[in-house]
């Protein structure tokens, strides 16, 4: 029986050995792809870089599919608008080295919840991150900036998820304050139908509220709402729906998000290193 | 031949007959005659006409995205719910009305309906102080009609909530229904299944475009 044994064991001991490394593998999960954290499914990110330390922006492109929103201009659906900006500030975003996340390429219907998840995995681990939220409306003059008006707490590991922005109310309010500097230093579009070209810069109002998808985002966000600029009588100057104008908000935008990250850099490695 | 006792039973039973109908009749006139004095005196009473008073509604501007307090001198019943509807009925006229700064189409009756119920239990110490929640009940035309956009429908529920504190101090939450049914959002962007502070829209008030509270 003994040289029975030795024999199996010598001409098996491969296969033994390949057996017992990939049962290790499996038990400790080494050996998995990696996934999503947190187990939930959610629509899979249109593009997300592996860079351990990267620094990502979420670009939420609000409405879309049977959710029109509201009627910019005179018949577009507030859901094109927002689209459109956010393929330009990808484009953009992507030419200055970020790594940009959309929640959606293309007319999708998407819940606020699909919405927060896909940002919520998009950040979970980056080195720093900047979520939008983009809003049209023909409500009101310039550039609104929103923060959530969940009252700021301390972060824990577990969150509820309706409010789990309140763990990032500090520094959404940063966030919105780079933006909000950045439209001062902005100036309004020339040519087109503007009539006051070059008039000043676009006027943005900063404000608190409620919003379904941006209050259970894990990162610092801000909704950013765009209008149309009017005059002191309130007359439209220029049309959300006006490619310069949109041109002018979506360079802010990514004037605002460079500074913001060189801002989140310096604050985590002041010499100068790189981020965690 | 009939008998003497079948005659007398037969008397008895008449006479009791006729005492009955009798009663009957006397009843049925007294039951008529209750009915038609209610009915007199329910339209001969005119319906007392509120004094004016003055108020305070807090008023949104799209412009630069501020509350700001109005006062206003108009007649409100005593009764408080009725009180709030008067009130909110004012604000959204306003908002409809030409030349508003917050615009807003109006519909006949905006607001169906304001209830005022007692804080929830467990709520600490604002129980202890009588607060109240106040549930508005808006149109379904109204909220259909509304205007999108986060701003313009923040404005109009902080509005709402800032009219409702600056009058009736007791109300420190707002809850909003649409036609009696929740509603996730006014017009596509503002909460409305979640519980509004009041306090939190007097705050919005006074600092606006500084939201981070700053002096």
């Amino acid at each position: 029986m003994i040289p029975i044994f030795k024999h199996m064991l010598t001409r098996y001991s491969g296969w033994l050995l390949t057996a017992g490394v990939v049962g290790i593998l499996t038990c400790t999960g080494l050996g998995q792809r990696p996934t999503s954290s947190g187990g939930q499914t959610a629509p899979v990110p249109a593009q997300k870089s592996a860079s351990p330390a990267r620094f990502v922006v979420v670009l939420d492109a609000a409405h879309g599919g049977d959710d029109g929103g509201g009627q910019v201009g005179a018949s577009v659906a507030e859901k094109t608008v927002t689209l459109a900006l956010s393929v330009r500030l990808r484009s953009l975003l992507t030419a200055r080295g970020f790594t940009v996340v959309t929640t959606r390429e293309g007319n999708v219907n998407l819940t606020s919840d699909a919405r927060a998840q896909i940002a919520n995995h998009a950040t979970a681990g980056s080195g720093g991150a900047a979520c939008l939220s983009l809003h049209a409306s023909e409500a009101g003059a310039g550039v609104h900036i929103f923060v959530s008006s969940l009252a700021p707490t301390q972060s824990a590991r577990f969150l509820a998820w309706k409010t789990a922005q309140s763990a990032y109310v500090a520094r959404s309010l940063k966030l919105a304050g780079t933006v909000n500097s950045a439209f001062e230093h902005s100036s309004t579009p020339s040519g087109g139908d503007s009539a006051d070209a070059n008039a000043g810069p676009i006027p943005a109002t900063l404000a608190r509220a409620s919003l379904p998808g941006v209050d259970s985002m894990t990162c610092p966000a801000v909704a950013i709402e765009v209008a149309p600029i009017r005059s002191a009588d309130r007359t439209v100057v220029t049309e959300v729906t006006d490619p310069q104008y949109q041109t002018q908000i979506v360079e802010t935008l990514a004037a605002a998000l460079l500074e913001w990250k060189t801002d989140q850099e310096t604050d985590s490695h002041p010499s100068g290193g790189r981020l965690p | 031949m009939i008998p003497r006792y079948q005659k007398i039973v037969f008397v008895v039973l008449l006479v009791v007959s006729i005492v009955m109908g009798t009663i009957l009749v006397r009843l049925r006139e007294q039951a008529h005659d209750r009915l038609l004095k209610g009915e007199d005196v329910a339209p001969t009473v005119a319906p007392a006409v509120a004094p004016a008073e003055q108020a305070t509604l807090v008023v949104a501007n799209d412009s630069d995205g501020t509350l700001v307090e109005e006062a206003q001198s108009l007649p409100l019943p005593k009764d408080a719910e009725a009180r709030a509807r008067a009130l909110l009925d004012k604000l959204l006229d306003m908002y409809a009305g030409p030349g508003s700064l917050h615009p807003v189409p109006g519909v006949p009756k905006s607001v169906l309906q304001v209830f005022l119920l007692p804080e929830a239990q467990g709520t600490g110490a604002k129980a202890a102080n009588g607060g109240q929640l106040a549930v508005v009940d808006l149109a379904g035309a109204f909220a259909d009609g509304h205007p999108s956009g986060i701003l313009t429908e923040s404005l109009t529920v902080e509005s709402i909530c800032g009219t409702l504190r600056a009058n009736l101090p007791r109300i420190t939450e707002v809850r909003f229904l649409v036609d009696g049914q929740p509603r996730a959002t006014l017009a596509g962007h503002a909460d409305l299944t979640r519980t509004y502070l009041t306090g939190d829209s007097l705050a919005s008030a006074a600092v606006a475009g500084n939201p981070e509270g700053r002096p």
